[in-house]
């Protein structure tokens, strides 16, 4: 099994993908499954499309949240993507 | 008390299948095909399914494939903005036909296997599917459509799990379902036949456990257990009325599949009655929705938010009474006729088994 590295590109696997419908909140749809997003969870979900690695979605949540202190940011992202990655989610090219 | 919006959609289209497998859920009394609702019907009802927040459609059968309206069904399932997962035998499936549903954006398809090896695959369908099956497996992988491999496990086809999971990898499934056999419909009456022995529901329990650790990250492993031998029930559908919708082919609404063999329920159709109000308001989904109407011991019991007092289905096909506590339960004063299934199956040789019928023509 691969693990997660901030040179790793994530990329939604296919059956998994963000649900159009606001009204049950942020969902992750996945092969007979949802997953319940909170937080940013939709906006790391959102910038896993095999080109951005880690280290780029890192650097984008640090621009979009000033407030919040960068490395909590790196460590909560890798978290939750190798959380993703685990339940067979994301693959890491 | 509120209503929580169901997620999940199971449509049954058609009671119609190619196959007969001994353990299949659909009812033992089955709907004809002149009864099943018309395409504009099913669309309706997407589209009512998506307005009351559901996000999942399950395109389910007998074999969703007997439909010639299949692509169809599934195109008016995503402009309703629903996940659409076929769950299919693949009997039927063309490849111009799988590039037809990958085309008007399938989300992902549930392949069954019966075994690893054909002749025991076939014998447990009734039917010559298992080289089809593989050969259909290669095809979706083509396509990059996420594939569920699901394999339905018994006595007869235990010793072979290891070989069933091999076979899964070697078809690059993205996940993989092991369903333990859950007695209801024509498994019931086959019971004697698929349920496993203790040391073979034990052994299982390990070889999953082992699989699920090897595998994880390349494929996701969901497991369903054969209640017999747990010590409390399963929390079936998520509760009743609780998450899941489902829709038979002629268009009357359940709470699960198995719920037209409880005595006294009146099912309304979606063809007279909207689907939320069905939902919402009509008595059989309200009949075991919530606590009210628990007996003890479920009723003082601090599992009764995790497992609802286990199946209404089951508590009336042992107990007679779909009010019961689920006899699976070792808490449940009924107990014993579980355990004396259990028993006899420890102690006893192979019983003969009754194929699935297809529905009757009018």
């Amino acid at each position: 099994m691969s693990r997660i590295s901030a040179a790793s590109h994530p990329k939604l696997r296919p059956g998994c993908r963000l649900s159009e419908s606001a009204q049950q909140g942020e969902i992750l749809l996945i092969p007979e499954g949802i997953l319940r997003l909170v937080g940013p969870g939709r906006k790391i979900v959102e910038r896993c499309d095999g080109q951005r690695t880690v280290d780029d979605i890192v650097r984008e949540l640090t621009t979009e949240f000033p407030a919040v202190e960068p490395g909590r940011i790196e460590t909560e992202v890798t978290t939750f993507l190798d959380r993703l990655h685990q339940k067979g989610v994301i693959d890491l090219e | 008390m509120t209503v929580p919006a169901p997620l999940s959609l199971i449509a049954e289209v058609t009671h119609r299948c190619p196959l007969h497998c001994v353990y299949c859920s659909n009812p033992l009394e089955m709907q004809a095909r002149e009864c099943e609702l018309p395409t504009e019907a099913w669309t309706k009802v997407f589209n009512s399914a998506a307005e009351l927040g559901v996000l999942q459609l399950h395109l389910t059968g007998g074999e969703p494939l007997a439909r010639p309206d299949l692509t169809a069904l599934v195109t008016a399932g995503r402009k309703a903005e629903l996940y659409v997962n076929l769950i299919t035998s693949g009997i039927g499936l063309s490849e111009e036909r799988l590039a037809g549903l990958v085309g008007v954006g399938l989300d992902h398809i549930q392949l069954s296997f019966q075994d690893a090896q054909e002749d025991a695959a076939n014998e447990i369908a009734g039917a010559r599917a298992h080289a089809r099956k593989l050969a259909l497996a290669r095809e979706i992988k083509k396509h990059r459509l996420a594939l569920t491999v699901n394999l339905v496990v018994h006595r007869q086809n235990l010793s072979r799990l290891e070989e069933m999971i091999a076979m899964a990898e070697e078809l690059a499934a993205d996940r993989l379902e092991i369903a333990h056999v859950q007695y209801y419909g024509w498994a019931l009456r086959n019971r004697d036949a698929l349920l496993p022995t203790r040391a073979q529901w034990e052994r299982s329990l390990e070889v999953i456990t082992a699989a699920r650790e090897r595998l994880k990250g390349s494929m996701r492993v969901d497991f369903v257990g054969p209640d017999y031998y747990a010590r409390y029930p399963k929390a079936c559908m998520g509760g009743w009325g609780q998450s899941v919708v489902l829709i038979d082919p002629a268009g009357r609404a359940l709470p699960c599949h198995a719920a037209a063999v409880i005595p006294g329920l009146r099912f309304d159709n979606v063809q007279q009655r909207g689907l939320r109000w069905i939902w919402e308001q009509s008595s059989a989904f309200q009949k075991f929705r919530g606590e009210d109407w628990m007996p003890e011991p479920c009723k003082s019991c601090d599992r009764r938010t995790l497992d609802f007092g286990g199946c209404r289905c089951q508590a009336m096909l042992l107990a007679g009474d779909a009010a019961a506590t689920d006899p699976v339960c070792t808490l449940s004063p009924m107990h014993g006729i579980v355990e004396a299934a259990v028993e006899s199956v420890n102690g006893n040789a192979r019983a003969d088994w009754v194929y699935r019928i297809d529905p009757p023509s009018a």
